[in-house]
């Protein structure tokens, strides 16, 4: 059937997707730390506890993203341009991991007016977050479920035993 | 060692032929360029299948150059920078393993619509040097050794069928269907009851379906999906004269004194180049991969690759035109015990409009099939992070992710019309675009024809209409140039004339007497439907024709 691909669905808001593939491919950081570390701080205003929704936290966004980053699905030039914009939010607003959640949710809404690569990187994000949420708890998220729980959600089955489709079938015959 | 015959591929298109030769007693070794999966292997990972392309070769090995056209000219882009692959499904049986199996059948004019519609501008449009009657009994050879399940549904254009029913009973179907009948008896539409290739009761070793509500684009753990490979492949692994090497992606045909007398390949794990000999070839990697390695096989006789001479290898390019439209459905409109059921089928199409008349003229139309958005919760949970361009999180978002995945359910319908052959849709190769194995890529030209857009806003507002009466709200459809990469055909038409066709009516080449093409590259119009079931019975025909007349080869 017809088949859209991940980067299209990045691509799906005006500015999305162009950004990426533009990035000068900086060295790796040597601050992957404090990446992650704002990155869990914006996964939890994009993803905050609700009634009965499980956090960003909960649900192990983050640690989705930092497993998922490692395959070899996951662009080099992804990495980079999520460094870049963490690296400009920490820059331009210094004390956002100090913020209440409420001075957080304003802080990205103000990154999002006065930078052209805002509104994308948040998406980008949020892509990912919610990827975490419903993903099977395999690659990281989705933890004990919680997203699927949240949702009422009846996971296909049989469920992966393996992440990624590896196949552990003989290959010749 | 010499093989009877090295078949490339393990698509439809390479196992209809395949299991005929097999049975045959001919000894039969097919290359598959990815891995062997089996049901076991299979599971409902959506990241690995729907979001990140894990069965088809990375970015890094493999990639297609794309030009389209802009202001006029032709723009070339890699699919490297977009991310939109154009492969499909590299693994033993291909692309049909991940298919949803809609099958229609084509009609008896799709096989002759220059010489029942006369030509149109800027289209290459010609007979097929075959027709409906030869291919009927393969059409029902599919139905019973592939599978297909449904009730016969008469409407207006209905093929003439040879058997009164399919072998399998419809697959059990979806409240929603019953509404779609509805609308349609109000609007004066036939809605008709989609067959499907997928077995509805056990066949040997494979189990019949269960609804596991997530069908099309992964890989069946039960083996009801009619894949070359569970259809045909499995059940003849272990006979001696037949062997299928994985991870072997061919780079090049040789060619010595007008015949192909060996495969060169790579075996994709170890890095090493291998060779097959055989004595007859046969070429099924699918349109756009088949058309690149008869491209790259070039040779002193064969200077601008295998079968070239005439310069058509590549040309005539088909994908399938169309495009898709959707409607909401919530509790407004039926009941949500009923609208939320999950895993049964939609299974309705409309096909009143395959041919319809235009300016009092019957012209070629297409057909409509209708199904539920698939229930992947990731694609459907980041679609909702717009709301009219708006960026939304918190909240409003979980809100809406709440609402969407609980309270609602869409209904898509896919048009199907068809893609008309011009001189804008080809496949070329490039020396200055290599892959990791230094071969070079294919180079897809994609230039739509404005009729194609004609006819597929012709038949959304038909299926528009059914979704309005059914109550559906924020109906809305989009008919687009832009080609499915997953429906391909064309690149090696089949005709009597050598200067305009690659291969002759069985599917040889016509420069090369111990080679055949075997996917739906003969293709020199597509039908308005989706390919698959064309491909098995061509091959299925093909494969009878080496058979009947294997002295010549073997």
């Amino acid at each position: 059937m017809k088949k859209i691909t991940r980067r299209v669905f990045i691509a799906s808001s005006v500015l999305a997707g162009t950004a990426l593939v533009l990035l000068p491919q900086e060295a790796k950081s040597n601050i992957k730390i404090d990446l992650f570390k704002t990155l869990t701080a914006v996964q939890e205003v994009l993803f905050p506890k609700g009634l009965v929704a499980p956090s960003a936290i909960e649900f192990g966004a983050t640690a989705y993203l930092a497993n998922v980053a490692t395959h070899s699905s996951f662009l080099d030039s992804d990495l980079v341009y999520l460094q870049s914009g963490a690296e400009k939010l920490m820059t331009e607003y210094p004390d956002f991991l100090s913020q209440s959640p409420k001075e957080q949710d304003e802080t990205l809404r103000a990154f999002i007016k006065n930078h052209e690569m805002g509104e994308n990187w948040i998406s980008f994000i949020l892509y990912f977050t919610l990827e975490a949420l419903l993903a099977n708890p395999i690659y990281g998220g989705n933890k004990n479920e919680s997203g699927w729980k949240w949702l009422n959600h009846n996971a296909g089955v049989p469920q992966p035993k393996v992440p990624y489709a590896q196949n552990l079938q003989g290959e010749v015959i | 060692m010499m093989y009877d015959v090295c078949i490339v591929g393990t698509g439809a298109g390479a196992s209809g032929v395949a299991h005929k030769l097999v049975e045959a007693g001919m000894n039969v070794v097919m290359l598959e360029r990815g891995g062997f999966y089996k049901e076991e292997d299979f599971s409902k990972d959506e990241l690995a299948y729907c979001k990140r392309e894990i069965v088809t070769p990375s970015f890094k090995d493999s990639y297609h150059t794309i030009e389209t056209q802009e202001s006029g000219k032709w723009v070339k882009s890699s699919t490297r920078d977009t991310e939109r692959t154009y492969f499909n499904g590299n693994i033993v049986g291909g692309s049909s393993n991940f298919m949803s199996g809609y099958f229609h059948r084509m009609k008896p004019k799709d096989f002759k619509l220059a010489s029942t519609y006369g030509a149109i501008d800027g289209a290459n449009v010609v007979d097929w040097v075959s027709d409906y009657k030869e291919f009927e009994p393969y059409f029902e050879e599919v139905e019973r050794l592939v599978g297909v399940s449904g009730e016969v549904t008469h409407f207006e254009h209905h093929e003439p069928r040879s058997t009164k029913n399919f072998p399998y009973p419809a697959l059990d179907e979806h409240p929603i269907s019953a509404k779609i009948d509805d609308a349609c008896k109000k609007l004066g539409f036939t809605p008709y009851k989609t067959p499907r290739a997928i077995l509805s009761k056990a066949k040997g070793k494979r189990d019949n379906c269960y609804y596991s509500n997530y069908c099309g684009s992964y890989g069946c753990s039960s083996g009801a999906k009619g894949s070359a490979r569970a259809s045909l492949l499995q059940p003849m692994l272990g006979k001696k004269n037949f062997s299928i090497i994985t991870h072997a992606f061919v780079k090049k045909l040789v060619e010595k004194e007008g015949k192909v007398v060996e495969a060169l390949y790579v075996d994709t794990k170890t890095k090493e180049d291998k060779r097959i000999k055989a004595k007859l070839f046969i070429v099924a990697g699918q349109a756009v991969e088949s058309s690149r390695l008869l491209l790259n096989s070039k040779s002193k006789s064969f200077p601008n690759g295998l079968s070239n001479n005439a310069g058509q290898v590549g040309k005539n390019l088909l994908f399938s035109a169309g495009g898709v439209g959707s409607g909401q459905f919530d509790e407004d409109s039926m009941a949500l015990n009923k609208l939320m059921v999950e895993g049964l089928f939609v299974n309705r199409s409309l096909c009143d409009w395959y041919f319809y008349e235009e300016d009092g003229k019957e012209v070629k139309g297409g057909i409509v099939d209708f199904l539920f958005q698939h229930a992947n919760p990731m694609t459907q949970a980041t679609k909702q992070r717009f709301d009219n361009g708006k960026l939304l999180w918190g909240k409003e978002l979980q809100d809406k992710i709440y609402h969407k995945l609980n309270k609602t359910k869409q209904l898509n319908f896919e048009v199907f019309n068809d893609w008309l052959p011009t001189d804008n849709c080809f496949v070329s190769v490039d020396d200055k675009y290599k892959d990791a194995y230094g071969v070079p890529v294919a180079n897809i030209r994609i230039g739509a024809h404005k009729r194609d857009l004609e006819v597929g806003e012709y038949l959304a507002k038909k299926a528009e209409d059914v979704l309005k009466k059914m109550g559906a709200t924020e109906v809305k459809s989009s008919i687009s140039p832009a080609p499915p990469p997953n429906l391909q055909a064309g690149g090696c038409r089949f005709g009597d004339d050598p200067k305009t066709s690659v291969l002759n009516k069985h599917c040889q080449a016509h420069e090369v007497s111990n080679l055949f093409v075997t996917d739906g590259s003969f293709m020199p119009t597509g039908g308005s439907v989706t390919y698959t079931w064309t491909i098995y019975a061509n091959s299925f025909r093909v494969g009878d024709y080496i058979v009947k007349n294997k002295n010549i080869w073997i």
